[in-house]
């Protein structure tokens, strides 16, 4: 079976000062449609640097991507950005950008506009996968600034659903002050992952928070290693976990 | 990666193993008396191990039972007219140290295992200990694979214990995973450098 996403001999280096430092140093991974995967590594290991090349947000120095079947330093970088706003979806916490006075429904909204739909259209699909993430429709008419944390997390897992992506990338979704909260919004990925088939390849500082994925990876040094040994995909279950679904606000 | 004639790996069964790997690589430094040689492995090994005099007598007599060791009334050095007995490495003992490093660890308590490793290592065995940090690590992140993940909606007690005892699980096994990176980084550089 062809994979959904390969990395394959996959390079990247970053300067620093006058030599160059490796964060990736031929790495291979392959991730088929509908799994899961779980990267952990330490502050500054390389795994955004991974998940931001899988993504197709940067391009390796060395080595190929494949995205179904289709090289990614082949495309144009037009076609990569088309890419990142409909078959793969890249969520990192850090880039919460929400305009002032924005409300919850139309910020996840927004990216549907660009795909020809009219507003009225967007919000109805929005709303109906703020449901699905466990944001009510009161709660989804409230302004984005009034959100909390791990209200945001929903609502950024939200917006990049709604463009019904194949592959979905997250960075370090657990930065969360509540434990419980972290452990509900994993089991939502887990679950939401496993009812749409959608493959997902989540980073995280906290092994404990990386639970229940097909397969887990450790990154250092450029290196990586699995659990798995070849570095392919274990398929999450048929039906989510019992209990696995949305919290209502 | 493992080492395949039982004989030679015979050495190698039971709980002491650690132990005995870390005499058998003092020993290769430089032979010595058992009460020298206890204090070199609690020396070399910390504190965490409490290493007992006796249990170093007895594996020594074990390292000369399966032919890497051989022990010799030498005179002391306080009072030549007095003796001890003196262990020396047999010309078996380097080979087995080597083989020792490349076999695969027990589960439990494989880190113990490994720091044994580490503490007679000799330059010669860096790739060996690189291979055995990346098994183990890999042996880390399969055991936190097998942990039954939580279901997110921990409300009672029982409930909330084993959502604990599942934190202390992943919390150990992540510690080791960075510790095995971290001692594979320190030996890379050290390469490096010597190169």
């Amino acid at each position: 079976m062809t994979p959904l996403l390969s990395l394959r001999n996959v390079s990247k280096s970053y300067p620093d000062g006058g030599r160059e430092i490796p964060v990736l140093d031929s790495v291979w991974l392959e991730i088929e449609a509908r799994a899961s995967v779980g990267v952990y590594g330490t502050r500054r290991s390389g795994k955004s640097t991974l998940l931001r090349i899988a993504a197709g947000i940067e391009l390796p120095d060395a080595g190929s991507v494949r995205f179904d079947g289709r090289e990614l330093a082949a495309i144009s970088a037009g076609e990569r950005s088309r890419l990142l706003r409909g078959a793969i979806a890249f969520v990192c916490t850090e880039d919460w950008h929400a305009a002032p006075g924005e409300r919850v429904v139309d910020h996840v909204a927004v990216p549907l506009g660009g795909a020809g739909l009219t507003m009225r259209v967007a919000r109805r699909r929005a709303l109906a996968v703020l449901e699905e993430v466990g944001v009510g429709v009161g709660a989804s008419q409230e302004l984005t600034a009034a959100l909390s944390l791990a209200e945001r997390m929903r609502v950024m897992l939200a917006r990049a659903l709604v463009r019904e992506p194949r592959l979905l990338v997250l960075d370090e979704p657990a930065l969360m002050p509540g434990i419980g909260e972290r452990d509900r919004f994993y089991a939502l990925l887990r679950a939401v992952a496993c009812e749409r088939r959608i493959a997902l390849l989540v980073a995280s500082e906290e092994i404990a928070a990386l639970q229940g994925v097909g397969m887990l990876v450790s990154i250092a040094d450029g290196e990586l290693c699995s659990s798995a040994r070849a570095a392919t995909v274990v398929h999450l279950p048929r039906r989510p976990p019992a209990g696995a679904q949305r919290t209502r606000r | 990666m493992a080492a395949g004639n039982p004989e030679k790996t015979k050495w190698m069964r039971g709980p002491s193993t650690p132990l005995r790997g870390a005499l058998l690589g003092l020993l290769l430094e430089r032979p010595g008396h058992g009460g020298d040689l206890a204090n070199r492995l609690a020396a070399r090994l910390g504190e965490t191990w409490r290493v007992d005099t006796n249990d170093v007598y007895r594996l020594l007599e074990q390292l000369e039972k399966t032919g890497l060791a051989v022990s010799r009334d030498e005179p002391k050095r306080s009072n030549h007219r007095r003796t001890h007995l003196v262990y020396h490495p047999t010309r078996a003992a380097s080979g087995a140290l080597s083989l020792w490093m490349e076999t695969l660890l027990p589960r439990e308590p494989v880190r113990l295992g490994l720091q044994a490793k580490l503490s007679v290592a000799r330059p010669q065995d860096a790739q060996r200990l690189l291979v055995a940090l990346r098994a183990y690590e890999r042996e880390c992140l399969v055991l936190a694979h097998l942990v039954h993940p939580a279901d997110g909606e921990a409300r009672s007690w029982p409930a909330l214990c084993m959502e604990c005892t599942r934190d202390a699980v992943y919390a150990q096994l992540q510690t080791e995973v960075d510790w095995a990176a971290r001692t594979r980084r320190r030996i890379n550089e050290y390469l490096q450098d010597s190169h």
